[in-house]
């Protein structure tokens, strides 16, 4: 007996009882990631009342910036099926892109460089819907490709960066001195907000990701989709590079790439459904809050920043875990 | 024959299952004694599978009792059925294509040929030999799985089977799944030469929906329907039409199909299709559809009608000399292109490839029109709302609300809600259902029976591949008959005066 032929026999027997099952899984994607941050602020509240000044809320939420823009897009490829692991390697190719021209261009380098990560995003989504590979290695072989890319153009080095052009996307705003990166951060959201709920895209990606063959089958235009999905994930890695370029005053050829593991960490955390077909942006932008305030946390604990890695990484592990739903995988690979 | 006075190898007594809304099986009894073949025979969704897979542990009964040489069992994997000595030949075959013979036949159960983990290669070639010895059979055991014949990897399967011989010490007991399906008639013949020398030393359970090779390979034939056995014949006293019979149930026939309402065709013609080939399963098909008719395509499978209707959908592509979609060349490029020639399909796998079950019934009926509930790029919800509240009720979907997930409903009604996000379309002309009442109960059966006559009515043209001839029969126009990729023959089905199933099945096989 081959594996796969068990299991499938087994999914397909046990498919209705497993409907409660997934109603249950639904239920806990949905209230876990409140209580999780409601949990970690209380916990961090008590250990340093200081936490909820208002002036470390919104420096929390500033540095919570490009991580939410990554997530954003990245949370659209989970969302219909796949995966992004090229987000960060691009936001760090952005940034030196941006440091780079930022001199010739002014101002217009922050479209310029979206538009060519867009353009990236859209070329890994093209080849990953024409040769049919899966999106996981196209990705993984484009963060290669883009750090590379990376770090021979910038020489390898750190290109700092000066004048006015990026000021506004790190300032503060009056009159309550808010940091402009959070009106920034949440314009984007909006955007997302905006284009699933009034329009019929999030059902489109709903469908593809649970179910491509039924996707194709009612017409929907599946591959074209999915090169979208990729260049708008690829266009929030071009943004979420300018943002970083905007903070550091540079660019660096692997400025971005320690954000790959928390961005997956808060899609998953947040309740998206990493095998696809479920999730949204509240929930990717309560993920975002909870690896937010998780780092905020560990440094109020005193905890080196050198751990923080090892907490994405089973925090990872353990949301899918909990959360993953079986009955859609024929055996896990 | 003296197989009468022996205590049987395997009973089952009163099998019970259910899965939520369906019952498989509802007191299943049977017996196999040594030595014997035992047919076993019903209708798709008779519960014939389920009862198979409860048999090799795959499915865990919900009542009743399995008993393996007077013993009552209870197998909890594939694994333990195989130590217990019951094994199954996959219909859809289970080999591991890119391994050997010998390893396949073996796996699992390497035993002596396996020391630290290491295999000994000649020892294990061995004991596969002695296996392949035991059916006659002269395959090479280091040939690799993948290169054998369809037959011979069934011949792997069975040798597969009997190696639990040696583990248990008793004859195991073989259930063939459908093993004739895709078998020519030659390679059929060899399998049932097979079968006469399996039962030298092993009891056999034969499932197949061919009546007549049931009838000559049994010793016994079991019939079962809606997860019943209904009857124990010897086929000496039974032919194919009391079998058929006995399958269907007398008092389903006739109404149920509604066949009175049948209006005759329009003269139009919608579809055209001249010269239409899919690579490697059908060449150079033509047929016509007119208005308001059901063509129905009959053919075993491999026949190539299901790759044909996919391919009209632009799901497959496929090469063609015309097809025309009222006089226009129809360009099946995609479904979206295909969606928008106003033809809608039905895949027989609903879950699969037909639905998204976690989206809401009103997502679902709107998915392939979202446009006709938008202004511009925004979704007009409460439009939505009031149009899928209209189907649900002219199609009486039972469903808590249109936003209730269309997984959680029934099957009958899931299948309302496919055929309605295609009806939704004012300007459907030609659907396409690929099995539209696979695993439906009787009363659902009937209400898409009665939907189909609806559409036809209303001038909308309908492909129809059935599960059994009587449905498709009693249901179509006309019936296109295939085989290998062929359009063997087309036979008129009007009201009143429907050809004899045989006449048709004549043609398929």
């Amino acid at each position: 007996m081959s594996v796969s032929d068990k299991t499938g026999s087994f999914a397909r027997l046990g498919d209705p009882p497993r409907l409660t099952q997934s109603a249950r899984r639904k239920l806990l994607l949905t209230v876990m990631p409140f209580a999780v941050l409601a949990g970690l602020v209380t916990a961090i509240a008590i250990a340093n009342p200081n936490f909820l000044r208002p002036a470390s809320l919104w420096t929390a939420l500033d540095s919570a910036v490009p991580l939410m823009i990554l997530a954003a897009g990245a949370m659209l490829v989970i969302l219909c099926g796949g995966i992004d692991l090229s987000i960060a390697a691009l936001a760090s190719l952005a940034s030196v892109l941006v440091a780079m021209w930022v001199p010739q261009l002014g101002g217009w380098v922050v479209p310029v460089v979206v538009v060519v990560c867009a353009l990236a995003g859209a070329l890994q989504g093209t080849i990953h819907v024409v040769a049919q590979i899966p999106s996981f290695l196209v990705t993984l072989g484009g963060l290669a490709v883009w750090s590379g890319i990376a770090l021979v153009v910038s020489g390898a080095s750190t290109i700092g960066v000066t004048g006015t052009a990026l000021d506004w996307t790190f300032t503060r705003v009056t009159p309550w001195n808010i940091p402009s990166a959070v009106f920034i951060g949440a314009a984007v959201v909006l955007v997302f907000a905006l284009v699933m709920n009034l329009t019929p895209v999030r059902r489109w990606l709903v469908a593809i990701g649970s179910s491509e063959p039924s996707a194709l089958l009612a017409g929907l235009p599946v591959s074209q989709t999915k090169i979208v999905v990729f260049a708008v994930s690829g266009a929030c890695a071009g943004f979420a590079g300018v943002m970083l370029v905007g903070r550091t005053f540079s660019g660096a050829p692997s400025l971005a790439d320690s954000l790959l593991l928390p961005v997956v960490a808060a899609i998953v955390v947040g309740g998206t459904a990493i095998t696809g077909g479920f999730g949204g942006i509240g929930r990717t932008v309560v993920g975002v809050l909870i690896i937010t305030v998780l780092r905020v946390g560990l440094s109020v604990a005193g905890v080196d920043s050198s751990y923080e890695q090892i907490f994405y990484g089973v925090l990872v592990i353990a949301a899918v875990a909990l959360t993953i739903d079986r009955s859609k995988l024929p055996f896990v690979k | 024959m003296n197989t009468q006075v022996q205590p049987p190898v395997l009973a089952v007594r009163e099998l019970r299952k259910s899965f939520a809304e369906t019952t498989a099986l509802d007191g299943v009894t049977f017996e196999v004694r040594p030595h014997e073949v035992v047919g076993l025979i019903g209708e798709n969704g008779a519960g014939k599978s389920t009862l198979l897979k409860t048999l090799i542990g795959l499915a865990q009964p919900d009542s009743g009792a399995i008993e393996l040489r007077g013993e009552r069992i209870r197998m909890r994997g594939i694994a333990q059925a195989g130590a217990a000595g019951i094994g199954m030949v996959f219909q859809e075959q289970s080999l591991i294509p890119n391994l050997t013979v010998a390893e396949n036949i073996l796996l699992v159960a390497e035993g002596g040929a396996v020391v630290g983990g290491v295999y000994r290669w000649r020892e294990l070639k061995r004991r596969a030999q002695v296996q392949l010895d035991k059916i006659g059979s002269a395959i090479p055991v280091d040939a690799i799985t993948e290169t054998l014949s369809f037959a011979d990897r069934q011949l792997v399967e069975i040798a597969k089977v009997l190696a639990t011989e040696e583990r248990t010490n008793a004859e195991p007991v073989v259930l063939l799944d459908e093993p004739t399906s895709v078998l020519d008639r030659d390679e059929t013949e060899l399998l049932f030469a097979q079968i006469e020398r399996l039962r030298t030393r092993a009891s056999v359970v034969f499932v197949s929906h061919r009546l007549d090779e049931v009838l000559r390979v049994s010793d016994r034939v079991y019939v079962l329907r809606n997860g019943r056995t209904v009857a124990e014949c010897l086929p000496g006293d039974v032919d194919e039409a009391t079998l058929r019979r006995l399958m269907i149930g007398r008092d389903l026939e006739g109404s149920h199909y509604d066949e009175e309402s049948q209006r005759p065709a329009r003269e139009a013609v919608r579809l055209s299709v001249r010269g239409l080939t899919v690579r490697d399963v059908c060449a150079g098909v033509d047929f016509d559809v007119h208005e308001g008719e059901v063509l129905g395509i009959a053919g075993v499978q491999g026949s190539g009608r299901e790759e044909l209707c996919r391919s009209i959908f632009g799901a497959l592509s496929s090469r063609s000399e015309s097809v025309t979609l009222e006089g226009r060349p129809l360009r099946m490029r995609s479904p979206r292109a295909a969606i928008s020639a106003d033809i809608g399909f039905v895949p027989a796998e609903r879950r699969r490839e037909g639905m998204v079950g976690t989206m809401s019934v009103a997502e679902n009926i709107t998915l392939p029109h979202i446009a006709e509930v938008c202004v511009g790029p925004l979704l007009q919800r409460g439009k939505e709302r009031a149009l899928a509240d209209a189907w649900i009720e002219r199609l009486r979907i039972r469903t808590p609300s249109a936003s209730a997930p269309l997984g959680s409903l029934s099957g009958g009604n899931q299948q309302k809600a496919v055929l309605a996000r295609w009806m939704v379309s004012e300007s459907l002309r030609l659907l396409i259902l690929d099995h539209p009442t696979r695993g439906l109960d009787v009363g659902a059966k009937t209400e898409v029976y009665q939907l189909i006559r609806e559409l036809t009515a209303s001038g909308v043209s309908v492909l129809l591949m059935a599960d059994s001839l009587e449905e498709l029969i009693a249901m179509s126009h006309r019936v296109l008959v295939m085989k290998d990729g062929h359009v063997t023959d087309v036979i008129d089905a009007p009201a009143g005066a429907k050809p004899a199933p045989l006449r048709v099945l004549e043609r398929m096989v």
